[in-house]
């Protein structure tokens, strides 16, 4: 465009508030090249007013001129010819690498988390289940879902309050013991006693 | 004008070059995971013997707190039960209603016998409805305060007045 191959960019913020990329043009008038929205363009922007808001000699509208810079950069911004259509791709292509994710890639945590959720869920359809209809099969249900939803629960606090390497690894291996004991009485007390609905039907007709 | 248009592009323009890029392409921070970072920042602060800053002894607490504790007291109190009873079933000698009969034979009044089956109902019920409001919050409803404050007197309305009920029947 220039003879120079150079061409000056320019930031313009209007008084109705868009932003406008445009480029000085050899005649020393601006052209549009880009009306600016997003973050995408704005992100690293160090914003130097310039003091004097001028009038646009033809849509009358007011703007001041904001300098393009680049956090990379202190100063205005001076692209030559070959990079005029760059600018938004080299911040898109310093802030795309955040995406890139440190650690593994296991889903184990998430799923984890979901499965907590459905024996939640689960839990909550048996109390209906066990009062309607009590029976060995809802008996050994529940036994396991109660173990498993204290099991996780429990697992959950330990995660919160537990620190050190060793202590972490003590505690949950005690939960574990605690919550197979747990199982192994629950059922048995289904085998060889009366069973959990009958149980609580018993205790609660005192 | 060119030689200062010229200045400015050379001392501007260096990384912005994009044969520049690949300098910063990968600029992702180190490798961690969130457990590992948990588990350096305690270690490092034990390591240090620093004291732990005043937290739960100098806060407000609010409502939501609370019932998120009591929360967890009652899920930890009803799993530290089921397990003492699971216990008890493999150690003890005889069966359930003998044990429930020697509970008869106390002849404890029938309001102590009214409290003992709120004190049973309580955490169940409360345990249960409170269940229910966090997994609204899990699928993402319900975070607005007042929102969570509603909900949250809800809950202890009702744990109240179902263990009521089940403790009369």
């Amino acid at each position: 465009n220039t003879h120079l191959g150079l061409e000056l960019r320019l930031l313009l913020l209007y008084s109705d508030h868009t932003l406008k990329l445009r480029r000085l043009c050899f005649l020393g008038r601006t052209q549009v090249i880009k009306a600016v929205h997003g973050r995408l363009l704005l992100q690293p922007l160090q914003r130097s007013w310039t003091p004097e808001t001028h009038r646009c000699c033809c849509c009358r509208c007011c703007y001041r001129a904001l300098f393009y810079q680049s956090a990379l950069l202190a100063r205005p911004l001076v692209v030559p010819n070959k990079y005029q259509e760059q600018p938004h791709l080299l911040t898109a292509r310093i802030h795309s690498s955040q995406a890139l994710y440190a650690g593994s890639d296991s889903k184990a945590a998430s799923l984890h988390w979901t499965a907590e959720r459905v024996l939640s869920i689960l839990l909550l359809a048996m109390g209906p289940v066990a009062y309607f209809s009590p029976g060995p099969v809802i008996d050994y249900s529940l036994a396991a879902a109660l173990t498993l939803h204290g099991h996780w629960g429990i697992g959950q606090v330990l995660t919160d309050y537990v620190h050190g390497d060793t202590k972490i690894k003590i505690a949950n291996a005690s939960l574990f013991v605690l919550s197979t004991v747990t199982f192994a009485g629950l059922c048995y007390f289904n085998y060889n006693d009366v069973g959990i609905c009958k149980a609580i039907a018993l205790l609660w007709s005192k | 004008m060119a030689l200062l248009l010229r200045t400015f592009a050379r001392q501007g323009v260096c990384l912005s070059k994009p044969q520049y890029s690949f300098l910063y392409r990968h600029a992702a921070p180190m490798g961690t995971t969130a457990k590992d970072e948990m588990n350096k920042f305690w270690a490092k602060n034990a390591r240090l013997n620093r004291p732990m800053s005043p937290h739960i002894t100098i806060y407000q607490w609010s409502v939501p707190m609370m019932m998120s504790i009591t929360h967890r007291g009652t899920g930890v109190g009803l799993s530290g039960a089921i397990s003492a009873f699971a216990v008890a079933a493999l150690v003890l000698p005889g069966n359930y209603p003998y044990y429930l009969d020697l509970i008869h034979s106390l002849s404890i009044g029938p309001i102590l016998i009214g409290l003992a089956k709120f004190g049973i109902a309580f955490p169940v019920s409360y345990h249960t409805y409170n269940g229910i409001r966090h997994l609204y919050w899990d699928v993402g409803k319900g975070f607005k305060i007042p929102e969570v404050y509603r909900t949250g007197y809800t809950v202890i309305g009702l744990s109240i007045i179902t263990s009521i009920a089940i403790a009369m029947i």
